[in-house]
């Protein structure tokens, strides 16, 4: 789209004239396009493959660095706490289909006029506006062992539940809570969706006999495809990356390593400071693991943006 | 009304029981902030559960004043207001060339700040706390705004871009044949024509760096933000709750206020920014 309309500009100009015209164009699109630029290699891309370098190194943070290798990589591989955490991400990972089906089917309620629903939309929206730091001090109050969730319980006569402090529940909490504050955000993806869905085909397929579930699972899932896609990937990069607060607040990674996430231990290990090529590698296998989804989600969006 | 349509609209009726109390539970915990704010420690202790009898401002005043949250609350202003204008201006400037204007590498810079979205602050976190460092940004607000400004730049280039190749070549052109510098249509034309965008942009990014909590604890380590003053707190006061809570208030409210306000455009925003672009 942007090339068709330049080239149709360009062959209403004369020859003479392009030549300077097109010179003092580019001058200014790379003035223009340089504070990005500047910006997102200096903090970011040079920083990862000033990482990648580290990470094959002994560096101490303060004297003379050796080249090691895949020194550093084996050393986590053996780690124990590593490989909890890899674990926890996989446990986490393993729960995206709740991530996607039960937004999926509050968009597919609320698109279909529960009464209400546009107030639901709001508000189940809400929390995904609260800072992490917000909801995970909130929640700490309340799901603590002395918090009022537990004394909620012993009014109606139950036995209290160590819901931050013990493994078993730790990272069911920490999702539960994650989950709670995030869903409201993919409800609206899948609405923005489910107003795209044709009406003539929904039309054709309540003529042809089609009943509801039909309509749903033949016609509007279908056509949502790309959507449930897209949160799908968008979903998996959020909760490997931006779950650091909540960790922070709730359950400092603990109880032992029960909610240790690798963004979590990445920060722990740089906390440290002794070795920030053991830090560097851990950063480097979550890139590896971010990179492919990320990767997805760039081409989603390139897609979309009609570049 | 038929059988079936009947049916369907009593069905609708009961699944909006549970939906109802779903968003109960999207808004209780910040029922539960407010109300436990408003009361005494010594009234909590007595009952967590129930509406304040005797409302009092008292743990507002003493988180405000004794526990520092007027310093970190202006340091957040600071930095979310001095992040928030970079973002928009930088965004704008380079949406504008790669959108409107034709270059060589065009395709490869739009794609290289992309790809920067693939670098989450976790993955260069000791290159970038030590680049901080090299730069002597360390605990300079203006560190935060340059961080906070290359961390949520990606999404704001993307969303310029979409948006201004989505108008009128025309528009640009008419600015320029008027003799203008491509500065000056920036300025003039693009700036006013990019408002729904920017706007959008705007409250996007000011909900990001007012709640983000990493960045600023790398960055500015002696100078708190709110969100990390409020992470000290809980660990500080775990016993007094009130007290918590009304600093968790604090720190949510211009957030709360921003989404009433707001809550159409950032509702739109994040949804067709995820989908459509």
């Amino acid at each position: 789209m942007v090339r068709r309309s330049i080239a149709k500009r360009s062959s209403l100009e004369p020859r003479t004239r392009i030549d300077a015209a097109a010179r003092e164009e580019h001058r200014f699109a790379y003035l223009f396009v340089l504070p990005a630029v500047a910006l997102v290699l200096v903090f970011r891309i040079a920083p990862l493959f000033w990482g990648f370098v580290l990470s094959l190194t002994n560096s101490n943070g303060v004297s003379h660095a050796d080249f090691v290798g895949v020194a550093n990589y084996v050393a986590i591989a053996r780690d124990p706490t590593f490989r909890d955490a890899i674990a926890n991400a996989l446990i986490l990972i393993a729960t995206l289909p709740v991530w996607v089906l039960l937004p999926l089917l509050i968009a597919i309620l609320i698109h279909a006029g529960v009464p209400g629903s546009r107030l639901f939309r709001a508000v189940y929206f809400f929390p995904a506006v609260l800072s992490s730091v917000i909801v995970g001090s909130i929640f700490n109050v309340l799901l603590r062992y002395d918090g009022s969730l537990n004394a909620f319980l012993k009014d109606l006569g139950l036995a209290p539940v160590d819901w931050l402090g013990a493994p078993a529940t730790a990272l069911g909490s920490l999702i539960a809570v994650e989950l709670w504050s995030t869903f409201g955000m993919s409800v609206l993806i899948f609405l923005a969706g489910l107003s795209t869905v044709s009406k003539e085909m929904l039309e054709a397929a309540r003529l042809d006999g089609a009943g509801l579930w039909q309509t749903w699972f033949l016609v509007v899932i279908p056509s949502l495809r790309p959507i449930i896609e897209f949160v799908a990937v968008v979903t998996t990069i959020g909760v490997l990356t931006s779950m650091f607060g909540l960790i922070y607040v709730l359950t400092a990674g603990g109880p032992g390593t029960a909610t240790t996430l690798p963004e979590f231990l990445i920060w722990l290990e740089q906390g440290k400071m002794n070795q920030p090529g053991y830090a560097a590698a851990i950063s480097m296998v979550l890139f590896l693991l971010m990179g492919g989804l990320a990767w997805l989600q760039i081409r989603i969006m390139s897609r979309n943006a009609n570049l | 009304m038929t059988v079936a349509g009947l049916r369907e609209r009593a069905a609708l009726w009961l699944l909006a029981i549970p939906m109802a109390a779903l968003a109960l539970s999207c808004v209780y915990p910040l029922f539960f902030a407010v109300n436990n704010a408003l009361k005494t420690n010594k009234a909590y202790i007595l009952d967590r559960f129930g509406i304040v009898a005797e409302p009092t401002l008292q743990n507002f005043v003493q988180a405000w004043q004794r526990s520092h949250l007027d310093a970190y609350f202006l340091n957040s202003v600071i930095v979310t207001v001095g992040a928030v204008a970079l973002l928009l201006i930088v965004a704008s400037l380079a949406g504008f060339a790669l959108a409107c204007l034709r270059f060589p590498f065009r395709r490869l810079i739009f794609i290289i700040i992309l790809a920067a979205l693939m670098i989450p602050v976790q993955v260069v976190l000791v290159p970038f706390y030590k680049t901080i460092i090299g730069l002597g940004l360390l605990n300079a607000r203006v560190g935060l705004i340059v961080s906070y400004t290359a961390f949520f730049l990606p999404f704001s280039v993307y969303l310029m871009t979409a948006f201004y190749s989505g108008l009128p070549h025309e528009l640009v052109e008419a600015g320029r044949i008027d003799g203008a510098s491509l500065g000056q249509v920036w300025w003039h034309v693009m700036l006013p024509l990019g408002k729904p965008a920017l706007i959008t942009l705007a409250i996007l990014n000011t909900l990001y760096c007012w709640n983000d909590v990493l960045i600023s604890l790398l960055v500015l380590q002696k100078d708190r933000t709110l969100m990390v003053g409020i992470a000290a707190l809980k660990g500080e006061y775990t016993t007094n709750v009130p007290l918590l809570t009304a600093g968790i208030i604090i720190a949510a409210l211009p957030i709360v206020a921003l989404y009433v306000v707001f809550q159409r455009r950032i509702v739109t925003g994040i949804a067709v920014g995820a989908v459509k672009g």
